[in-house]
């Protein structure tokens, strides 16, 4: 099942330790982000795998091989640069071609390869091109069938949608993730954009600070993050400090019930509670609500609104989505708060 | 890019290139006098200088004694000034930095004192070099070899490392990434340099006074002894040609190289 194991890797460059004890396991076929904010280590991480730079201490290995001592020509690993690296000398076609003549290919061969990489990155016609005639994402997929043509075994891309608009991110997520499974190439995606992550992962390792802090789906790690950074790295988040008790947490003298909370009792926690899985209800004068709060303030973003409450001395926020059936609250009202207790997620 | 210029600063920059190139027209001038002897405004014009340094053994010997010389330098200034160029661009080394400053050093030193270090050094090593040509070819290399550091230089520092990265991943050689991909992106810079360090070893003057021998001189070594024994205005005339090989590789690196954008890329 392992395809791509890391043991025990560690870089460091001069007394900054980039990656530290870095374990980690990519399964075969599998889109597996790097996820975390920048100078993290993920791109360091990326670039041991690629050869370009070699571990301090630790080995990898692919298919069981070890290739930490490999030069990048002799791992079979294809990448995709943050800025494409297109050889602004050659034309598309020559750039495709690239690969295949390093590889002695017959030239009848290259040809039908690279007009078939054309067709698939639906660039058939631009083979004459050259990069300064290209927009990004246009190099983007030059850069993607550069890589395909040869067939590596695995591919890694490197932030590849930060130098698009957001328009044409949105764009080529999609693209990148179709071309992918109907390739069924293994692939390495480095990026600090939770959403990209999120939505094209398989697999996701969070890491901060050279580490990685969880490894598991998008719904695990957006549900059940095991840590306060992670909790407040991926989407929007309300961390409510309190204590833990035998099946709540007291928050301020509130007892909020919370589900399936493991460890001891009485210590000091932070209770998750997600912004859309939080219900506002206005308050009635003969209404003992479970949490009661008060609208402190509102953002109106068209699809929802988004309320700051004050409840229990502490601020929560609430996305409310913009329907005529959902109450409207002015700031100053009093509102009363409802989750359920699986929605909240006890961090210590 | 069009950028306006303030008229009063088109005046100064006009009044210092007129400042500095006066002296060429000088030349050029007294080398087309139809006079005896080297005097500004010229008697008069004719070829009659030109001729004459057409017929000198001494003046042509010379001329292409420098010419000999100074591609002589060329190729090697090249290839060392391109090599160290590549290194202090991708070392991480300690003190990188210090070594930069130390192999651009020859340009900031005065000639005069690489001159007469690298005579006293061959006199007392006594190998045999002082006062021949190969001896006279180290110290050209010495002096033109930081300027092509300069130049490949700012192509590498505009040059994308990712794009070799690339083309080892697609499965090339160091060498061959190397010469496929890097090289033909910083092919200007390196013929940039390779005509400046043609130029530069062609005008050496304080170098080649400390290490020329007196039968194989070069141009401006040969022009400065024929002045100091008569005023001639042949010497005036051999200053013609040098000015026009100068200018016509200038003109021919243009056409090459857009030396500007080579600049503005080492500013980004």
């Amino acid at each position: 099942m392992s395809f791509v194991e890391f043991f025990g890797v560690t870089k460091a460059f001069g007394r900054t330790v980039a990656v530290e004890e870095l374990n980690l396991d990519v399964r075969q076929g599998e889109f597996f982000s790097l996820l975390g904010p920048s100078g993290c280590g993920k791109s360091t991480t990326l670039r041991m795998l690629a050869g370009f730079i070699a571990p301090s201490t630790g080995a990898i290995h692919v298919h069981g091989r070890d290739i930490t001592h490999l030069p990048p020509e002799g791992r079979d690993i294809g990448i995709v640069f943050q800025n494409y690296a297109i050889f602004p000398h050659m034309n598309v076609f020559d750039n495709i071609a690239f690969g295949l003549v390093e590889r002695g290919e017959d030239r009848a061969i290259i040809k039908r390869k690279v007009d078939a990489a054309l067709e698939q990155v639906g660039l058939s016609g631009y083979g004459e091109r050259y990069e300064r005639e290209l927009s990004g994402g246009q190099k983007q997929r030059v850069a993607l069938a550069r890589l395909l043509v040869i067939e590596p075994e695995i591919l890694l891309l490197d932030e590849p949608l930060s130098a698009l608009d957001k328009k044409m991110r949105e764009e080529m997520k999609f693209w990148i993730k179709n071309i992918q499974k109907s390739v069924g190439i293994t692939t390495i995606y480095v990026t600090h954009d939770q959403s990209e992550a999120l939505t094209m992962s398989d697999r996701i390792a969070v890491m901060n600070q050279g580490q990685v802090l969880q490894v598991g789906t998008p719904v695990e790690i957006y549900e059940h993050p095991n840590s306060r950074f992670i909790a407040e790295f991926i989407g929007e988040s309300n961390l409510l400090s309190g204590r833990m008790g035998r099946d709540h947490v007291a928050i301020g003298d509130t007892a909020v019930p919370v589900s399936g909370a493991e460890g001891p009792t009485d210590a000091e926690v932070a209770l998750l509670v997600r912004p859309e899985q939080i219900r506002l209800e206005p308050v009635f004068a003969d209404e003992a609500p479970m949490l009661k709060g008060r609208v402190a303030d509102e953002v109106y973003q068209g699809s929802l609104r988004r309320y700051l409450v004050e409840t229990m001395g502490q601020r929560l926020t609430v996305e409310v989505p913009n329907r005529p059936d959902l109450a409207q609250l002015p700031p100053g009202a009093d509102v009363s708060l409802y989750w359920r207790p699986e929605s909240g997620v006890v961090l210590r | 890019m069009e950028r306006r210029i303030s008229l009063p600063m088109l005046i100064l920059a006009i009044a210092g290139f007129a400042y500095m190139l006066f002296p060429i027209f000088v030349v050029v001038l007294a080398g087309l006098t139809a006079g005896e002897f080297l005097t500004f405004p010229p008697e008069g014009l004719s070829l009659r200088w030109i001729a004459a340094f057409l017929q000198s053994e001494k003046y042509l010997s010379a001329f292409f004694f420098s010419f000999r010389l100074a591609l002589m330098t060329m190729v090697v200034a090249t290839v060392l000034g391109t090599a160290a160029a590549l290194f202090l661009s991708r070392t991480r080394m300690v003190g990188r930095n210090a070594m930069r400053a130390f192999f651009l050093s020859p340009v900031v030193l005065p000639g005069v004192v690489i001159g007469y270090s690298l005579f006293a050094f061959f006199i007392a090593t006594n190998m045999g070099i002082s006062r021949t040509i190969w001896g006279l070819w180290i110290g050209h290399i010495l002096y033109s070899t930081p300027y092509v550091i300069g130049t490949v230089g700012a192509a590498l520092a505009a040059y994308d490392v990712s794009l070799e990265e690339a083309a080892r991943s697609l499965g090339a050689s160091p060498w061959r990434a190397f010469r496929k991909v890097t090289l033909p992106n910083i092919g200007q810079g390196i013929q940039a340099g390779s005509i400046f360090a043609f130029i530069v070893s062609f005008g050496q003057f304080e170098v080649s006074l400390f290490l020329s021998a007196p039968n194989s001189e070069p141009l401006p070594i040969a022009m400065y002894n024929s002045l100091r024994y008569k005023f001639d205005p042949s010497a005036a005339a051999a200053g013609i040609f040098a000015i026009t090989l100068v200018t016509a590789s200038v003109l021919l690196t243009n056409r090459l190289v857009n030396i500007r954008r080579l600049l503005e890329r080492q500013q980004d």
